[in-house]
């Protein structure tokens, strides 16, 4: 075996390690260590000489495993790979200890901190002696797309890939393209015709010869992996099979049904009415209480089941915007009737929205506060000596009064919410839910429409509420992200995978029920599980699961995770 | 007179161990004059009346083969271990207990204290109301009398003496031991040293006869007795811990053939340091349910655990033994 040669180094990141961790210190009781040839301490390991530092003493000392003491790997582990491969060594050959996030910046105590440093770059130096070279492996990628959902993001979206030239499968389970906006009639601030936006899209969508579009579709089956992903739909009782390399995941949300919320009354007063019910009269042009008389008094109330922890905790981001597109419209068709908006919070976030609001608040409109810890508006029926329909009681919160607003009709911003299926959409595609079911982005700033599955992408209101602008933001960057890895043609899949020795797989089969990846399967003839290492992500859960050894993942084995622990522990009985 | 062809000589010891192992040698049956033919038999307690004083005297190498069974629990055993790797040629752990630890390995859950406690003070049939436990050393009027001392850790062979083979099973499969014995006589190609032998690399389901699918769905466990067996399905499938996915093959299926599901005598296959976390992994996956307050109360079917899972091979596995509490002055 050739002989194990390690370069160590130090880094400094200016003084975000240096100024707690004693870097030299390090470095020299590093040097001590068995097989470590160079042990340097530098002030940016991550900067050009850095790098050119590392690759240098790679070429001239042979040196063939590297570790790096610096920041979090997921910032810069691609960055000194690079490196390695630029210096002839296989990039998994490396390991990085995390002295940053996991040491300087949470310690306070300088002599600690150093010991921890020292701890964390034995442990990785322990590890890294086992390392073995990984080889890069790559996979065509099928240029079709596959868009679940047919509202204003996923139209956008195949509309933006199709016009590029790439196939799009466009997958609706309601009977019509559209979604939530084809249910509005004006959009704010502008208060422009919303139908009038999406019903080109929609014709466009269905005219154009690289769309196919499949209504009253329900997914089965996705299974394969970035690149090769093939879905077996089901539409009018016959299902048929797909393949495509990406999808966008679109599916939206929904308005929350405040039926459970006592206070207002909804289905019990028939002049309680949520917000999607009045865009239904406002598409109509007539705006009535149930008996059909124009109403006098109209009140808003927002944040009903949003903010809330019994129903959402969550802000649900366009009902402010939008309550004050109805105060504007309602004044228009009612010029003379009592507007009374019912806020808990004013949140007219976004461009043009907070000059909305001030127009708005110009135009003859009683805003009235309340807060939601002193409990919620309530809605009764008024006396027949009252001169109107309803009785809202509450706390106004800038008077500091309780007061009671006469109305005939009242207008609930109800919350929205991630679809019943959101889960089940999350299980086919592999992506993950946040505790509120809306789907969690790769990285919320860095890669918001990306997720932890390759080749799988969220946009729109199914990763979290927002409005129309913001929605066909993320479904051109999501159709960005696929036609860039349509573009390149090919691509590298994980190396870092499992591997079953079949010397000594029994068959009992534990692997194959718990890989999220569906990526195992069983060889009959042999007797033996068998790896799909296209789609293996390398997660290990089989690894730990196998019970007789024999599933190796890749780069995690048990050789490289407890040489790493007994590097961590050795240090601490000879130091502490 | 026919000159006769040298004879190997052969040591059978045993350590702390039930002492199964060293009856096992004689399931040799008949075959027992084919060892007698090629071997003297020079040390062998539970046969023979040799004492130490003999093997003291023997020179160095002097012993071919030992088969060591037992595990080390005391300096007794220790030191014997020590001599007759001084004077044998090739050492064989012999059994699960020279191998792992075994059965008598399973103390290591407990203090070498809390285990004088229990069986010379709380135990039910015990009247001790001084508290007199062993001593290593009494004096009386004619001189010193001593006992071995007893440890904390139960430990495997391996871990106190090099070992050449490990050949497991509580007892070892007979045909092995013969296989491996005769292959010494006929000085064939052995394993490379520190091997296991006698076993092969792969888990008991391999060869099972016992029908299995991927879709175990646990939703009771249960204890042997509490199932009518169907001698067709998969022990784990039916609510009984097997130890067969985490054991390796070459026991012959005797416990499975027999309608009981595996123990795990034979120990994990190479590259599986710690047998009991990795069966217990295998086991959460197949547990039938995904409601947290459910999944607690069926894990709770489970009885014993820990001596379950490490039945044979808690001194050998990563966990080792319960922690023993120290204070840091």
């Amino acid at each position: 075996m050739e002989e194990i040669r390690i370069g160590v180094y130090i880094c400094w990141c200016g003084s975000n390690i240096a100024q707690l961790i004693d870097v030299k210190f390090i470095a020299g009781e590093i040097k001590k260590l068995e097989n470590v040839i160079i042990s340097r301490d530098y002030k940016y390991m991550c900067s050009d000489p850095g790098q050119e530092t590392l690759i240098a003493d790679i070429k001239q000392n042979k040196l063939n495993r590297i570790v790096v003491a610096a920041c979090s790997p997921r910032i810069h582990e691609p960055t000194f790979r690079k490196a390695l491969e630029k210096a002839g060594l296989n990039p998994y050959m490396f390991q990085m200890a995390n002295i940053r996030e996991q040491d300087s910046w949470v310690h306070i105590d300088k002599e600690y901190a150093t010991l921890k440093a020292v701890a964390l770059v034995k442990a990785a130096v322990s590890r890294v002696k086992h390392h073995e070279p990984l080889n890069k492996k790559s996979v065509e990628v099928n240029s079709a797309t596959m868009v679940i959902g047919g509202g204003i993001t996923g139209l956008t979206s195949a509309l933006e890939i199709a016009q590029a030239g790439k196939q799009v499968y466009l997958i609706e389970k309601s009977d019509s393209l559209g979604g939530i906006t084809a249910k509005i009639d004006l959009t704010y601030p502008d208060l422009k015709s919303a139908g009038q936006m999406i019903r080109p899209k929609i014709s466009q969508v269905q005219n154009h010869n690289l769309i196919e579009v499949f209504l009253n579709t329900i997914l089965e089956d996705i299974s394969g992996y970035v690149g090769n992903f093939s879905t077996k739909v089901r539409r009018n009782g016959t299902s048929e099979e797909i393949t495509f390399g990406n999808i966008i995941v679109a599916t939206g949300l929904k308005p929350f049904s405040p039926v459970t919320i006592p206070e207002y009354k909804y289905k019990v007063l028939p002049d309680v009415i949520t917000s999607i019910e009045l865009e239904k009269m406002l598409q109509d042009g007539t705006v009535k209480t149930s008996d059909g008389s124009k109403p006098d008094n109209i009140a808003i109330i927002h944040c009903v089941g949003s903010r809330n922890e019994q129903y959402h905790p969550y802000c649900s981001r366009t009902c402010c915007s939008t309550a004050l597109k109805y105060a504007n419209q309602l004044r228009s068709l009612l010029p003379d009737a009592h507007l009374f908006d019912i806020y808990a919070d004013m949140r007219a976030y976004g461009k043009g929205c907070e000059e909305f609001y001030t127009n708005t608040s110009n135009k003859n409109i009683m805003f009235l506060m309340y807060d939601q810890k002193n409990g919620l508006p309530e809605i009764r029926k008024a006396n027949s000596s009252d001169n109107a329909g309803m009785i809202i009681t509450f706390s106004e919160k800038l008077s500091g009064e309780n007061i009671e607003v006469p109305v005939d009709l009242v207008i609930l911003m109800t919350a929205v919410e991630a679809h019943e299926d959101a889960k089940e959409v999350a299980r086919l595609t592999g992506i993950s839910l946040c505790g509120n079911d809306f789907y969690i982005e790769k990285h919320p700033k860095l890669d918001p429409v990306a997720t932890t599955t390759d080749g799988v992408y969220i946009a729109g209101t199914c990763q979290g509420p927002k409005g129309i602008d913001e929605s066909i933001v993320q479904a051109k960057a999501a159709a960005a992200k696929v036609l860039s890895m349509i573009a390149m043609g090919s691509i590298e899949i994980e190396v870092a995978v499992s591997h079953v020795n079949e010397e000594v797989c029994c068959g009992c089969q534990t692997c194959i029920m718990v890989c999220p990846y569906k990526a195992i399967s069983f060889d009959e003839e042999k007797n033996v599980s068998v790896v799909n290492e296209a789609l293996c992500k390398g997660c290990g859960t089989c690894g730990s699961t196998c019970p007789t050894g024999a599933i190796k993942s890749l780069h995690f084995t048990d050789i490289q995770i407890l040489s790493q622990i007994e590097g961590l522990l050795k240090t601490e009985s000879e130091t502490i | 007179m026919e000159k006769e062809k040298p004879k190997l000589n052969l040591a059978v010891y045993w350590g702390a161990a039930c002492g199964g192992c060293c009856v096992s040698v004689l399931d040799v049956h008949e075959k027992l004059f084919d060892v007698v033919a090629n071997a003297n038999l020079v040390f062998w307690p539970i046969a023979l009346d040799t004492k130490y004083s003999d093997v003291e005297a023997m020179p160095d190498g002097f012993i071919d083969v030992t088969l060591y069974n037992g595990a080390i629990r005391n300096s007794e055993n220790e030191h014997i271990a020590k001599l007759l790797r001084q004077k044998t040629k090739v050492m064989v752990a012999y059994g699960s207990c020279a191998h792992l630890g075994g059965i008598p390995g399973l103390a290591n859950f407990h203090t070498g204290k809390e285990i004088f406690e229990r069986v010379y003070v709380s135990s039910e049939s015990t009247v001790n109301k001084e508290k007199i436990y062993p001593q290593t050393s009494y004096k009386i009027p004619e001189g010193e009398l001593t006992l071995p001392e007893f440890y904390n850790d139960v430990r495997t062979l391996g871990q106190v003496v090099d070992v050449d083979y490990y050949l497991p099973g509580c007892p070892p499969q007979t045909e092995r031991l013969l296989e491996v014995f005769m292959a010494i006589v006929k000085k064939e190609e052995l394993p490379p040293n520190g091997s296991v032998i006698g076993a092969t690399d792969k888990g008991q389901c391999d060869e099972c006869p016992r029908k299995r699918s991927d879709n175990k769905k646990i939703k009771q466990f249960k204890r042997p007795v509490e199932v009518i067996d169907d001698g067709e399905t998969c022990f784990l499938e039916q609510g009984l811990i097997c130890m067969g996915p985490a054991t390796r093959c070459g026991c012959g299926y005797r416990c499975i053939e027999g309608n009981s599901p595996c123990r795990g005598c034979y120990g994990p296959p190479p590259g599986s340091p710690d047998p009991g976390s990795k069966m217990m992994s295998a086991i959460g996956t197949m547990v039938g349910s995904d409601d947290p307050e459910e999944i607690a109360k069926i894990v709770e079917q489970i009885e014993d655990p820990a001596g379950t899972f490490y039945r044979f091979s808690l001194p050998a596995a990563i966990l080792r033994r319960k922690l023993i509490e120290t204070t840091v002055s």
